[in-house]
């Protein structure tokens, strides 16, 4: 059951993450095209080899029905598969499966990944205030009849930030909570961040002390421990083994992945401290016949150190409830015996909305092809992705391995 | 600033919602597989079945996790801070999202047994879902205007600060004033304005043509006349602002002649407060002036006055 594994990210494009402020305005069209030209330059391959398309349908600037299709029509292509992908965060790791899947069942042969995140221009009759006002329930709907409008935006329930707050402070009162180990994931990605000169916190290294003196946000996030979110946007290229052998790098194949979407608010998780990634790791790992002890690198989402710390137990490569103890038991920078997050992860590199979890796919390709310049693994054969969509809400799993 | 988020009922929820307004808790059990539900739904979320029945409770459960946030989630939730955010898991075992109330930051803990505390949130009666510790004497909290604790004026009208954001969105309200005193539009007044405007047209100044010609049978006042008259009818606001520099007419968020004022009507008003908004401009607050036809239920005039306090 699931994939061969014959499909391979081959090339990739990411925007340098930037401030909102001062980053380039462009229609999300006009990037989608930019990402795609230098996703296929990247890989070596042509526009004519493109014949299927995975894109964001939510925040699309452009348009939000028949995205695929307008898309296309803008990069003046012919599509054999056309999909839209709204898993938040985890939209990229649920791409990049979608893609692999499509090509092994020979309805494609290499598929443009890819969500836009820049702003795009404002029109004259356009108000630049409407930003502030569509972010001002973070992902909370507060459409008629949505229950997060009735029953959690009266108490001051929203956004991201009080959801894993509060998922925390479950795992604290269940298996004890350490500021310092938690602090130590953000140290460490900030350290391969400065191997990084596209993260948005290249040459500002960082402290545990720093960490835990930031202002806290909601009890026990402190702000370093959550993302910044910046502009960007990122592609992949997905394509067949044969396509893949006339490419410039070595590829990097999906063996495994999962996925898992559980509740939105995770005041209804059966378990808060159980998250979806359980079971989307261990599928991602039984279709690939590996163990988490295999990898060589762990990509794991991280828009909260409480993400990563449930994450790497959740997967499997800790104990439950020894989440802490790994991390600072552990190095977990590129130079260390656990590489996590070898370009910062999100935490250092910035977010770029759902294109984030792109950072951590692009960069499990990267390392596995031998690109990573000054963070270059020694080895690189097998890599974890993760990807988290919502409050723990939805999660998925990828398995790279270089051909 | 603008007011708190408020739950809007569907018919769906509004069984749980009145239970609270009424001071009783409802959730749903399904009557195929006797499991619980929560928030309210149509059908069950063990079964699927669609045979739920609300069900009275107590309301008393656990304490599933909590955060105390040190940013509010809203700058509308600044006067609750540090915010109680908190998941409570009701005796039945479904989970509500709540905040809690009457405790201290270090009364809080992951486990700790919690009652129901009904709190009346408008004058309404519209009632909120939060609770506190099991030992507690707190069961509900009465809705507290903020205007009561207000100083009045010597006309009897209460005192508010353009400073007081709390109390000036208090003003809003769907009720009106009591009518103003009235007054005649007779022709004599139709024709001065029509003379002061320049605006002579035969409907308004022609009572020969108006009773041969015009719809109405009769001559009618000019719409623009009778949004200025509004300066002759005093219709007594229950406040006054206080504390700004300048006060200045805004203009009008939407002006409408909805019916005719026959020549010879006696006309009055009368308002309530539609919005208040703050802004970096100053406060800005709607007047809905609304003049009517005495008798008539439409109005001649709908004015939404903006009145800007800097």
């Amino acid at each position: 059951m699931g994939l061969r594994g014959d499909a391979a990210i081959v090339g990739a494009a990411q925007y340098k993450p930037e401030k909102y402020a001062t980053a380039p305005q462009m229609f999300h069209l006009e990037q989608v095209a930019d990402l795609a030209a230098q996703a296929l330059e990247d890989a070596g391959l042509k526009a004519s080899d493109l014949d299927g398309l995975v894109i964001n349908g939510p925040q699309f600037h452009e348009a939000s029905v028949f995205v695929p299709a307008m898309a296309a029509e803008y990069l003046g292509i012919e599509l054999n598969f056309a999909e839209v992908v709204d898993l938040g965060g985890c939209t990229p790791v649920g791409m990049v499966w979608r893609a692999a899947a499509a090509i092994e069942m020979g309805l494609c042969q290499a598929v443009l990944c890819v969500i836009p995140m820049r702003l795009a221009p404002f029109g004259p009759s356009e108000d630049p205030a409407w930003m502030a006002r569509a972010m001002r329930f973070g992902g909370h709907s507060t459409a008629f009849g949505a229950p997060e409008a009735e029953f959690d935006l009266p108490y001051g329930h929203m956004g991201q930030n009080t959801g894993y707050a509060m998922i925390a402070q479950r795992y604290a009162a269940q298996y004890g909570y350490d500021q310092a180990a938690m602090a130590k994931i953000c140290v460490d990605q900030r350290t391969n961040a400065q191997a990084n000169p596209d993260a948005m916190f290249f040459g500002k290294p960082l402290t545990v002390e720093e960490v835990l003196g930031s202002k806290m946000v909601a009890d026990p996030l402190h702000v370093l421990e959550i993302v910044m979110p910046v502009a960007g946007g990122a592609a992949v290229i997905v394509t067949s083994r044969e396509l893949a052998a006339k490419t410039k790098h070595r590829p990097a194949f999906v063996k495994g992945f999962g996925e898992r979407l559980s509740f939105k608010s995770p005041s209804y998780a059966n378990d808060m401290t159980v998250t979806p990634v359980a079971a989307a790791a261990k599928r991602a790992f039984e279709m690939a016949g590996v163990k988490p002890q295999d990898m060589d690198a762990a990509q794991i989402y991280d828009c909260y150190t409480i993400t990563v710390l449930l994450s790497l137990e959740d997967a499997g490569f800790c104990p439950k409830g020894e989440g802490m103890r790994f991390i600072k038991e552990n190095d977990l920078t590129f130079k260390g015996n656990f590489p996590l997050n070898t370009h910062g992860g999100q935490l250092s590199f910035g977010q770029a909305g759902s294109a984030g979890g792109f950072s951590q796919v692009i960069e499990a390709y990267t390392q596995i092809a031998g690109r990573a310049d000054a963070r270059q693994l020694k080895r690189c054969d097998q890599v974890f992705v993760s990807g988290t969509g919502g409050v723990m809400s939805e999660q998925g799993a990828l398995i790279l391995q270089g051909g | 600033m603008s007011l708190k988020p408020m739950p809007e009922m569907t018919e769906i929820s509004k069984p749980f919602w009145q239970g609270l307004n009424e001071g009783e808790i409802r959730i749903q059990q399904c009557n195929a597989c006797d499991g619980w539900v929560f928030y309210p739904r149509r059908h069950c979320t063990h079964c699927l079945a669609h045979d739920l029945e609300w069900k009275p409770v107590s309301g008393k459960g656990t304490l599933y996790s909590y955060t105390l946030t040190r940013i509010p989630t809203l700058p509308e939730f600044a006067d609750e801070m540090p915010q109680a955010l908190a998941v409570v898991e009701l005796e039945q075992g479904v989970r509500v999202n709540t905040t809690l109330v009457g405790l201290a930051e270090d009364e809080i803990k992951v486990g700790m047994a919690l009652k129901p505390v009904l709190d009346q949130v408008d004058a309404k009666g519209n009632t909120l879902l939060r609770f506190t510790a099991a030992d507690k004497a707190l069961d509900s909290l009465p809705y507290v205007n903020p205007l009561d604790s207000l100083p009045r004026n010597d006309k009897g009208q209460v005192q508010v600060g353009v400073d007081n954001p709390v109390a000036l969105q208090a003003l809003v309200s769907d009720e009106y004033t009591d009518w103003s005193n009235s007054i005649v539009v007779d022709q004599e007044l139709i024709n001065t304005f029509a003379e002061l405007s320049g605006d002579n047209y035969w409907i308004h100044t022609d009572p020969e043509r108006a009773a041969k010609d015009s719809p109405f049978g009769t001559t009618i006042a000019h719409g623009s006349l009778v949004q200025v008259l509004q300066s002759r009818l005093n219709f007594a606001l229950p406040f006054e602002i206080t504390g700004f520099q300048t006060m200045v007419n805004y203009g009008s968020d939407r002006l409408r002649f909805p019916s005719p004022v026959p020549a010879g009507s006696e006309i009055q008003a009368r308002a309530r407060v539609k919005s208040v908004q703050q802004s970096r401009k100053g406060t800005a607050l709607t007047l809905e002036v609304n003049i009517h036809v005495v008798g008539n239920d439409r109005p001649s005039v709908i004015n939404d006055l903006v009145i800007l306090y800097r």
